[in-house]
């Protein structure tokens, strides 16, 4: 079960970050630079335009970030073509392949 | 006098009298055969009893005075184990039963009781457990009445992603469509929604950085009306031209993006909706939440993250958001947004009559908006054990945070509450019209909070925090006991009328009815009945398995039933289903519920109560064969 591994994993990092903890910090969430827009960095931590190369840095792969969007479009394409293919015959086919264009 | 108890004609009514209310609609009596038969004792059509999700019933055949006398009528065992969250429909002669994985569908002929009409039990791909979040439960079915030819539909969700319309009287299949890829992480487990001629799907997944959507699907071909994301450009997450007009304090267009999120976060930042929906003829609006952003780790995702943790009022045909207000801005606890909604129409301090949405919310607070614009009403804390935030400013509608509980790389927050599992969880809850009073299952559990690092990998766990969990302030934290409560609350006056412990979180909600009676379950196995005015506990029965789902009532033949679901399970039954030790693990959960196996085990099934038990097999004929010889 993975999260059962989840804590283990956790556990390792925990200790490993255990004593680097700062002083609580002033972020109450009150002072906004515009309506709906009310985060500031915590002290010592980076700003949004910052993040990028610092020890935060999520380092995010761009084609893991796209996966879902594909994934997606291929799906609604695939339940598309069904949905038609229900309108157009009255009976409903799951395998995409087995409908014709 | 108004009668609040017929709640949308009584609205209709005031706001007709009242002047200077000429903006309020006429009620478009959509779905006229679905708000037909959830005003009657006989059915239970949606999970919520009617689109109010107010899980009350007028049924008072039992009673304060009588309820001593409820015993078992009759059982059913799904045959599966695991969490059994959410609650069985009633529609006429049926009883429409729903299972965790592998998500099989029973329908139940309520003449013949246990008597199995038919049967759906889907082959999905059993990699999708291993994608499931926090064991594999399903939280229930809705039922579209069809045109009177016999086309009525039962739809369902399957953990595999699948939307599925099955013939309510034969079970069969219909039509089944892809909702949910697991294959990058995202799953399904709400209970579809049915209004007019949609069906309303969300998504489940953002502890892996799914990105969450609303979609709605003609219940008549499946064909994809819209979908609207919580994340993204405001295309994507579908506003209207007059979105949050007013209160545009809440933040209204562009910030679905990089004003409040770093980069192309918002393509993977959260923001699912796995819990209830409810909806108004009048406003034409259906009202849910979206959930937590991802990662949990708040330093790798610096913004607001609009618009993650969101009540929305977005219109049923378009689904186009007239309202959105983030409570929980830039979440630092897990504290998904996406618990149930119930709407009631209450006088507000000043003496005028509006109409309310009230949400109960994972962050310890319960929210009432005017659901018609989102106004925030008021925002009072579920326990005063909350810390995470100081007040909510509802002129702003800002949650003042204290920051001694934020949570952060290189530290470990400590006695946070309420813990990621909320002070409130997926519990369907109720309302009592008449008292005018909520009735809410609660969780008592904090945490202490440890952020780490880690890449994003489609379809992988995408956490980043270390939880340890365990009783609040009123619970026992040598034991491990005193999790939960069961509380009884007015949202004008903000003020609980009633509030009790329980041992463990009520995890499931409650049932309110006109017999003066709140029905709840609990994790360690009992169905209670509590007198609703007092609090005071009448009534309890032993199940054979501990309780995550919700009550819910009807009446057969003469006879009011009450029906449970049982079977321990979900997030904070999970190191019992799954055997796990370790406190970290079950994000948290193992810890806080290490006790709960001693007080019950796995199952899985319905049990039904009447007074002095009485069901169709009191006629012993009932059910039985007769050969041919007689």
């Amino acid at each position: 079960m993975k999260i059962a591994a989840l804590g283990r994993v956790a556990v390792a990092a925990a200790i490993a970050s255990a004593a680097l903890a700062v002083p609580a910090l002033a972020y109450d969430g009150t002072n906004c630079k515009e309506p709906g827009v009310c985060w500031e960095p915590k002290p010592g931590y980076p700003a949004k335009n910052e993040i990028k190369g610092s020890k935060y840095d999520p380092k995010h792969d761009p084609k893991e970030v796209n996966k879902q969007s594909a994934s997606i479009q291929a799906m609604e394409e695939r339940n598309k073509k069904r949905a038609d293919n229900f309108a157009k015959t009255g009976k409903f086919e799951y395998d995409v392949s087995k409908i014709g264009n | 006098m108004i009668n609040l108890r017929t709640s949308v004609s009584a609205f209709t009514l005031a706001a007709t009298a009242a002047v200077g209310l000429a903006a309020t609609t006429l009620p478009a009596f959509a779905n006229d055969k679905l708000v037909e038969l959830s005003k009657s004792d006989a059915n239970w059509p949606m999970t919520g009893k009617n689109y109010s999700a107010q899980n009350y019933s007028p049924a008072k055949q039992i009673t304060t005075e009588n309820v001593k006398q409820l015993k078992p009528a009759w059982a059913f065992s799904t045959g599966v184990l695991h969490g059994h969250e959410g609650t069985p429909l009633v529609i006429g002669d049926k009883m429409f039963v729903h299972t965790p994985f592998p998500n099989t569908t029973f329908a139940l002929d309520l003449n013949e009781p246990g008597k199995i009409d038919w049967q759906h039990k889907p082959k999905q791909a059993p990699t999708a457990r291993a994608v499931a979040c926090c064991d594999v439960v399903n939280r229930g079915l809705a039922y579209w009445p069809g045109t009177g030819n016999g086309d009525a539909l039962i739809l369902k969700t399957q953990l595999d992603g699948h939307i599925v319309a099955l013939n309510a009287e034969t079970g069969a299949e219909v039509w089944k469509m892809e909702n949910s890829d697991i294959k990058v992480g995202s799953t399904l487990t709400i209970a579809p929604y049915v209004v007019k001629d949609v069906v309303l799907v969300g998504s489940s997944g953002a502890e892996l950085g799914v990105r969450g959507y609303v979609t709605a699907y003609d219940v008549k071909t499946g064909a994809q009306k819209w979908r609207a994301y919580a994340t993204g450009p405001d295309e994507d997450i579908k506003l209207a031209k007059d979105f949050n007009s007013k209160n545009p304090h809440y933040g209204q267009f562009g910030l679905g993006t990089n004003k409040t999120w770093e980069g192309d976060a918002w393509k993977i930042g959260g923001g699912t909706n796995w819990g209830w929906y409810a909806f108004d003829p009048d406003t034409n609006l259906f009202y849910y939440g979206s959930g937590n952003p991802a990662p949990w780790n708040e330093t790798m995702r610096p913004g607001d993250n609009k618009w993650t943790m969101t009540i929305w009022g977005r219109d049923i045909d378009t689904g186009e958001a007239k309202f959105g207000y983030q409570k929980t801005p830039h979440d630092e606890w897990d504290y998904a947004g996406v618990n149930v909604m119930m709407l009631s129409e209450q006088k507000d301090k000043q003496g005028k009559l509006r109409k309310l949405l009230t949400h109960p919310d994972r962050n310890g607070i319960v929210y009432t908006l005017d659901r018609e614009d989102g106004t925030l009403i008021s925002a009072d804390k579920l326990d005063d054990t909350v810390n995470w935030v100081k007040q909510v400013d509802l002129k702003t509608g800002i949650p003042v945070r204290d920051p001694e509980f934020a949570t952060r790389m290189d530290h470990k927050a400590t006695e946070i509450c309420p813990s990621a599992m909320g002070y409130h969880n997926q519990g369907h809850d109720s309302y009592d019209p008449e008292k005018q009073l909520f009735f809410m299952g609660i969780n008592h559990i904090c945490m202490d909070w440890e952020p780490f690092m880690l890449p994003y990998r489609a379809g992988q766990f995408f956490v980043g925090a270390t939880l340890w969990m365990y009783p609040g302030p009123k619970g026992d934290r040598q034991g491990f006991e005193g999790l939960g409560q069961i509380k009884a609350y007015n949202a004008i006056s903000g003020k609980y009328a009633w509030e009790k412990m329980e041992r463990f979180a009520v995890w499931g909600g409650t049932l309110a009815t006109a017999g003066d009676l709140v029905f709840y379950g609990t994790l360690d196995g009992f169905i209670k009945a509590r007198n609703s005015k007092t609090g005071d506990l009448l009534w309890k029965y032993r199940l054979p398995s501990g309780v995550i789902g919700h009550p819910m009532t009807y009446t057969h033949d003469g006879t009011q039933y009450v029906a449970i679901y049982y079977g321990v399970g979900g997030w904070a039954g999970v190191g019992l289903v799954f055997d796990l030790t370790d406190p970290t693990a079950g994000l948290g959960a193992v810890g806080a519920f290490k006790n709960l196996q001693k007080y019950t085990q796995m199952g899985g099934g319905v049990q039904v109560f009447s007074l002095n038990g009485k069901n169709p097999y009191d006629d012993v004929n009932v059910g039985e064969w007769v050969g041919k010889g007689g």
